[in-house]
């Protein structure tokens, strides 16, 4: 760990300064940063979701600016490391929610960080000033193929990098699965051609409707670049393998969105079986409901728990009238010039031979007919890695990198996102494609010129109020069903209110802030335990060191003889800042504890 | 059996009362307790119907008195709501944070109101009801209600309107053939029941779903269906079948998917966890399908089949022979429902 002294300005208020009477006063707190493997064990364990997100986005942080309302601060604690924050403030798969402390047993539901995300974005004003820490210009080449999440998090982060980087794309536009595979209804197209173009301002050169291995070799782009980034995603869907596939009605997921993508309207019928449980397989329902569909069935091997879409999703469909049929599995599809059927048997669940999750045993003489116009086949993808010119090692359908890194059998190509890790959400495709830019940069400059730090900083009581534990999640306000499927692209979520997003704001216990009590102050008058509202303060003998060098649990004792301290468990802390309002020593310090990406010098 | 058994059932309704009965037949020692969060003992959901327009008073409802449960030795813990099952520990926890350990249980909560999801935007306007707390809060509606539009999705919407007919209410039907439950209805079907209602008195009864609901400044609602029919009432009753009473259960481990998964000796992927009546889900192999059974007779029957299993035993629930059911006039093969 090493001290800093930084110096931070900061103006008095938002007031003095439109009155035109600012003045600075300088503030010098004791900022310090770790490297220790105790704090970033420390992070994991207490900002669940900053530790969940790929990219580690400072939640607690941007939740806070929304609630002091500064909207375009909060879109670049967001930007800083997740390149995209409105498409993803719509998109995300939300890991973050999963992990939110507000949902854990008996303290209520998930903040709705996605939803926040989105509101910054939303509510940021128009002139807006993008952050970009720039390096100078290294003087070196790279070409990204593929500018789907995982190639723009790639050029995004070379190119600030200082290096000049060139994306090439096989479709008319760039983004990818973001562009060609994400219904209109749920991401709109000028939003997200907003944000790619802040990443293209950089000076990162587009080619679209260039495929590398049809219109441009790979060999070539090895010759031209000083380095190569395959991020070509996942782009060959897998099929269901049972007889009557090959007839007409029978589509991929995959193709159908983008088919649809395209501006196609594609025929669907009055009944369409979609076989597949992920976020496509609902995309593909959500579609031919707005297609004219009447009887849109999901159907899916195990039951809607197991499913990898979020619980918002699945209401979505429902409410559109999608219905998801548990526990069958695809068995032949009907049909003579064109599909006319499908016939199904049914699942039993059992314990997976690993002890996770389940496996969808078929149950014998369990056969049915469902009769429909359309199946659609949304089982995922693998990567298209027919490059024909450069041959590299495959791991599976996968492009190999060797362990922990990005780094190809070829020399100077590299691969990130799904075409390596196999399909993935966005989030982790970004996270991917930056990790390999700056993989690819540590090549150039023989170094890491970043690395990430645990910072500390001193804070001051927030003003949450305890109250403000017991507001339920703030609805996000949604198109009505006719409204949405009057046109395939209105906007199904509206986006939260300013007020809404304050209310939100106001749920998030800003795990960022950690408790400490000062053992030498303290008096152990047990205020703060009295007026704790869990059981978040503890007497302590010992703290339990794990095997990466992260603090443990405490353990407790009840002799008075045994206690060696009285400490706060940040992990039941939901910062409501009670004892350190009580504490008559004020021997309680508040430390705003984040991770952060730091530049290191050479 | 060791005589520090400790059998808990989960549900106060035929299946569980079934249950305790049998396991107190045959086990006069061990503990049994069951737990609803229900404050009311033991009565009779389908005449709910009938007590709501005042045509029953509420002991009538009453199934058996509270001594019963003292007389048999079996704790009754009403008013207390299971949040979550560690099945693993065999911990039952409560929401007053209170820990209840077994060595049995039985899962037999059975279904509350299904409210669709295309119809969550219009929750705050509607009326439903699936228990008696419900009927007590909306019997005073009732009463003061001059005009009334039924969401007919299921049997008991039937019999609501029927009562309220009786009561001598406007009453409005907007049936719901796409998802009757639990029957599949045909066109010809649904136009045979409504054919019947009109003839019975129901003011209006056309197929539909709600478009949107808009609440006047009288106090009325104006209900639009997607049919383009427009109602002006007082209250709208949504009956839309029912859906299991699970959710304490998701994420325990136990599998679910409508209803809780048991095979057909009614157990649950977990040893010792039993469930059975409408919240139990059992594969029909006779129906190719998963089958949430209904009614008071399948759940007395599941009840009884589950606590002899519990207590040994290794009885198969077969599902019952093929009956008929008269619904508004039209007759209905089933094999799963035979009476309320």
């Amino acid at each position: 760990m090493f001290l800093l002294k930084e110096k931070r300005l900061y103006l008095r208020n938002e007031e003095e300064k439109f009155e035109g009477t600012a003045y600075a006063r300088q503030v010098v707190r004791d900022i310090r940063f770790s490297t220790d493997a105790r704090d970033f064990g420390y992070i994991a364990e207490n900002i669940p979701c900053q530790d969940a997100c790929p990219v580690h986005t400072n939640i607690p942080g941007y939740i806070r600016c929304i609630f002091e309302n500064r909207n375009g601060r909060s879109y670049e604690l967001n930007r800083m490391v997740n390149i995209l924050p409105g498409v993803l403030g719509r998109i995300c798969s939300r890991p973050c929610e999963a992990r939110c402390r507000h949902g854990e047993s008996d303290l209520g539901e998930p903040v709705k960080i996605c939803h926040l995300k989105r509101a910054a974005a939303d509510h940021k004003h128009a002139g807006h000033r993008i952050s970009e820490n720039l390096f100078a210009p290294s003087g070196k080449t790279v070409a990204v193929v593929g500018s789907g999440p995982s190639g723009l998090g790639a050029a995004h982060d070379l190119a600030a990098l200082g290096h000049k980087v060139a994306l090439y794309e096989s479709m008319p536009r760039p983004g990818g699965m973001l562009m060609y595979g994400i219904p209109e209804f749920r991401l709109p197209r000028d939003l997200l051609m907003l944000e790619i173009s802040n990443i293209l301002r950089l000076g990162v050169v587009l080619h679209t409707g260039v495929a590398a291995g049809r219109d441009i070799s790979l060999k070539d782009l090895l010759k031209k670049y000083d380095a190569v980034v395959l991020a070509t995603g996942t782009l060959s869907p897998n099929e269901l393998g049972i007889p009557g596939e090959s007839l007409p009605g029978v589509l991929s997921g995959l193709d159908f969105m983008m088919r649809v993508n395209q501006g196609e309207t594609p025929a669907v019928g009055e009944r369409v079986a979609v076989i597949g449980d992920g976020f496509t397989a609902m995309d593909c329902a959500r579609t031919c409901m707005r297609f004219g569909a009447n009887e849109v069935t999901v159907n899916i091997r195990k039951t809607e728990e197991f499913m990898p879409v979020d619980e918002h999703e699945i209401f979505e469909a429902k409410f559109e009238k999608v219905k998801i049929i548990g526990l069958v599995n695809s068995v032949r599809i009907l049909g003579k010039d064109r599909v006319e059927g499908i016939v199904f048997e049914r699942n039993r669940l059992e314990f997976s031979r690993t002890g996770a999750g389940r496996d969808a045993v078929p149950i014998s003489n369990s056969e049915f007919e469902v009769p429909c116009d359309t199946v659609i086949a949304a089982i995922g993808q693998n990567p298209a890695t027919d490059f024909n010119d450069v041959k590299f090692k495959l791991d599976g359908h996968r492009i190999f990198t060797k362990k922990g890194t990005h780094a190809t059998s070829v020399k100077n190509l590299f691969a990130a996102g799904d075409c390596n890790t196999g399909a993935s959400t966005v989030i982790a495709s970004i996270a991917q494609g930056r990790r390999c830019a700056h993989e690819v940069d540590a090549l150039f400059a023989g170094r890491r010129r970043k690395t990430m730090l645990v910072r500390f900083e001193p804070a001051e009581q927030t003003g949450r109020q305890r109250a403000w534990d017991f507001i339920p999640p703030v609805p996000m306000p949604a198109a009505d069903r006719s409204a949405r499927l009057a046109d395939y692209r209105n906007e199904v979520e509206q986006g939260f209110t300013p007020e809404q997003a304050f209310e939100e704001s106001k749920r998030c216990y800003l795990c960022y802030l950690k408790y400490e009590i000062n053992v030498d102050r303290c008096i152990y008058c047990f205020a703060c335990i009295d007026v704790a509202p869990r059981d978040c303060i503890k007497m302590i003998h010992d703290v339990a060191i794990k095997p990466s060098g992260a603090y443990g649990d405490f353990v407790q004792t009840r002799d008075w003889t045994d206690v060696r301290a009285i400490a706060i468990d940040n992990k039941r802390c939901i910062r409501c800042g009670k004892c350190y309002e009580v504490c008559p020593t004020q021997c309680i310090h508040i430390i705003k504890t984040e991770l952060i990406e730091q530049d290191l010098e050479a | 059996m060791p005589k520090n058994d400790h059998y808990v059932i989960i549900g106060n309704g035929p299946a569980g009362n079934a249950a305790a009965d049998t396991l107190r037949a045959s086990d006069k020692l061990a503990r049994i307790s069951i737990i609803s969060d229900e404050m009311f003992t033991f009565y009779y959901r389908h005449r709910l119907p009938e007590f709501l327009t005042g045509a029953m008073d509420a002991d009538a409802l009453t199934v058996r008195p509270y001594t019963v449960y003292k007389d048999n030795n079996v704790r009754m813990r009403l008013g207390q709501c299971v949040e979550r099952i560690d099945p693993a520990d065999k911990t039952l926890y409560l929401k007053h944070m209170e820990k209840v350990h077994y060595t049995k249980l039985l899962i037999a909560t059975g279904g509350r109101a299904f409210t669709p999801p295309h119809l969550a935007p219009f929750r705050d306007s509607l009326c439903f009801m699936t228990r008696y707390t419900d009927a007590l809060q909306l019997k005073p509606r009732i009463h003061d209600a001059q005009s009334i539009l039924i969401l007919g999705g299921d049997l008991i919407s039937l019999n609501v309107q029927q009562q309220l007919l009786k009561a001598k209410k406007t009453v409005y039907f907007a049936l719901n053939p796409d998802s009757f439950w639990p029957l599949k209805l045909t066109p010809g079907m649904a136009a045979r029941i409504q054919k019947s209602l009109e003839k019975k008195g129901v003011a209006s009864c056309v197929a539909g779903d709600i478009q949107d609901i808009a609440r006047r400044k009288n106090g009325k609602l104006e209900v639009t269906l997607d049919s383009k029919c427009a109602f002006t009432v007082d209250l709208v009753g949504c009956f839309m079948g029912l859906t299991p009473n699970i959710e304490f259960i998701l994420g325990s481990g136990i599998d679910t998917e409508r209803g809780v998964l048991v095979d057909d000796r009614l157990r649950t992927n977990f040893p010792d966890v039993y469930a059975c009546g409408d919240c139990a889900q059992i594969y029909n192999p006779a129906l190719k399908d998963y089958w949430v059974s209904v009614g008071w007779h399948n759940a007395e029957l599941q009840g009884r089949t589950a606590a002899l299993n519990i207590l040994g035993d290794n009885k198969v629930i077969k599902p019952l022979k093929q009956g008929v059911l008269e619904v508004e006039g039209l007759k209905v093969n089933t094999s799963w429902w035979k009476k309320f």
